[in-house]
């Protein structure tokens, strides 16, 4: 009790409170700053990172995956996807007439890489996309399948499906504490077994 | 270099015309080394604040931003002088330039190097203290002349702030004065040869309440109640604008240089060292300059602000007694030693 006053009496006059707050702020200015210089040194994203849309290309055929059901422009909480589908006039199947999305509305939720069945659409880790218009971030299926040759060909976007974004697929496996959407009696097992 | 020596140290060989141009060139190599200092303490405070606060601080303007200070002073001259329609025209020109009068003027009784300062008179100290008197004028007019309620607060603030705490700084250099025996900045600094540390240590107190009532007549963090940003935009210049606001900002870094060398002179020997630096006699007090100014960036980078109330309870409550105690204390020693 009388050491407790007596430490009190001590941290008054002596200021021990601010003695310490001080010496914090020393200690910070002698650490590294965690400053990134931007335009010149950039930060790598972390893998599965949610940037500018791509329209993905089938490599066996080189052209677009999607199959004109809709789904994305569907579950888009934005609605900023604008499918316009034809018939093909020889196979007489229903494919996409024109594909786009207003970069300006879209809230990069990824649901529709998530709603995508045939995994026609991804998102890019690309991050420098500042346009000086409102046309240049309208996409069209032509541009989306450009920043697909750009950001996602060949091993990344390989990958990127392997470890993200198909989460429908049996062999999904999420790593622990990996955020996604799963269907119900799908996905990730141990999160199922879990979840009885 | 005789001719130089005898210009600096022994100006009464020369006729009084030479003496006047002598003066004015001391002068001019004072105001010009204040005006560098106060440009890069600028820099110096955004850098040392920004590592603080774990960021770079300036980068852009030149090498790790050294152009910084000259970006900004291109910038505030450029800029548009606004003038409120109601301001009280007259005044609300001339109060940035009492402030900054009152800041120069104080640093020309300070003596940078033995022998060397611009006006050595015998009541340097009582000088300066009625020059950051009237530095408190500029701010009060400011704040008054600006016709907004916020630069009004600010200006109130201001006034009743730099009263109460011009009494403990007073009176905190009282046992300096007792001490050394004189109000003569050189001669005060000469007195602190005989003491290792100079008053520092049989004056720890009064340099103690001097650093308090230091930090609350610049107005600096944790006592920045005139300026206080998140209450009052920017107190009492919030209605200035350009090449003004510039000047209030280049006063206030005046201010803090200016107590920075008066606690140096006063508290830590002035330009003497633990040794002599050849061929730069001023070097131990430019580097003293430097740690203090950093301390000044330092706790404004470590605490919050004061109450205003708190503020005033500790100036008149807290302060001036314990400055009081000093004379007091100081007196009695002198005493005893004497007798």
């Amino acid at each position: 009790m009388i050491n407790k006053k007596i430490k009190k009496i001590i941290d008054t006059i002596f200021f021990t409170e601010i003695i310490r707050g001080m010496a914090l702020t020393l200690k910070s200015f002698f650490s590294p700053a965690v400053t990134i210089q931007y335009p010149e040194e950039k930060r790598q994203p972390f893998p599965g990172f949610r940037g500018q849309h791509a329209f993905v290309r089938d490599e066996a055929t080189g052209k677009e995956k999607c199959i004109a059901c809709g789904l994305c422009g569907a579950v888009c909480p934005s609605k900023c996807i604008y499918i316009y589908t034809k018939e093909d006039p020889e196979t007489r199947k229903k494919v996409i007439d024109r594909y786009e999305i207003e970069l300006l509305r879209c809230v990069y939720c990824a649901l529709c890489v998530e709603a995508c069945p045939v995994g026609a659409v991804v998102l890019t880790e690309n991050y420098e996309y500042s346009e000086y218009t409102r046309d240049a971030l309208y996409m069209t299926k032509e541009k989306l399948m450009d920043n697909w040759d750009r950001f996602m060909a060949g091993e990344k976007g390989r990958e990127y499906f392997k470890k993200f974004w198909t989460p429908g697929k049996d062999s999904f496996r999420a790593y622990p504490g990996q955020p996604v959407f799963k269907r119900q009696g799908a996905g990730n097992k141990e999160a199922g077994a879990e979840g009885k | 270099m005789d001719l130089l020596y005898n210009a600096v140290f022994r100006p009464e060989t020369y006729s009084p015309l030479i003496q006047v141009l002598i003066i004015l060139a001391k002068a001019l190599v004072v105001v010009g080394v204040l005006m560098l200092h106060v440009t890069y303490a600028t820099y110096f405070e955004r850098k040392s604040i920004g590592h603080m606060q774990v960021r770079l601080g300036p980068m852009r303007v030149g090498p790790h931003g050294l152009l910084q200070p000259i970006a900004d002073f291109i910038k505030l001259f450029f800029k548009e002088d606004i003038i409120p329609a109601s301001a009280d025209k007259p005044i609300f020109f001339i109060a940035p330039a009492i402030s900054i009068f009152a800041g120069m003027t104080a640093i020309s009784v300070i003596p940078f190097f033995s022998g060397f300062v611009v006006a050595n008179i015998n009541i340097g100290l009582l000088f300066i203290f009625a020059m950051s008197s009237l530095n408190a004028y500029g701010v009060v007019l400011a704040g008054w002349a600006s016709n907004s309620k916020y630069s009004f607060l600010g200006g109130l603030r201001s006034s009743a702030q730099v009263i109460s705490y011009e009494i403990a700084m007073g009176l905190s250099l009282v046992g300096v004065m007792m001490m050394a025996g004189s109000l003569n900045l050189s001669e005060i600094v000469r007195a602190q040869q005989r003491f290792p540390g100079g008053f520092f240590w049989p004056q720890a107190l009064g340099f103690f309440v001097f650093m308090v009532a230091a930090f609350a007549e610049t107005n600096r963090t944790p006592f920045d109640l005139p300026e206080a940003e998140s209450e009052l935009v920017a107190g009492y210049f919030t209605e200035y604008s350009g090449m003004r606001f510039a000047l209030f900002y280049v006063a206030e870094y005046i201010g803090m240089i200016v107590m920075s060398l008066v606690g140096i002179t006063c508290f830590l020997g002035g330009w003497n060292g633990p040794f002599a630096i050849p061929y730069l006699p001023f070097a131990w007090l430019f580097i003293k300059l430097y740690l203090f100014i950093f301390f000044f960036y330092w706790v404004r980078a470590t605490l919050p602000r004061y109450r205003y109330d708190q503020l005033m309870a500790l100036g008149w409550k807290l302060l001036i007694p314990l400055a009081l105690l000093n004379i007091i204390g100081t007196g009695l020693v002198k005493m005893l030693l004497k007798g």
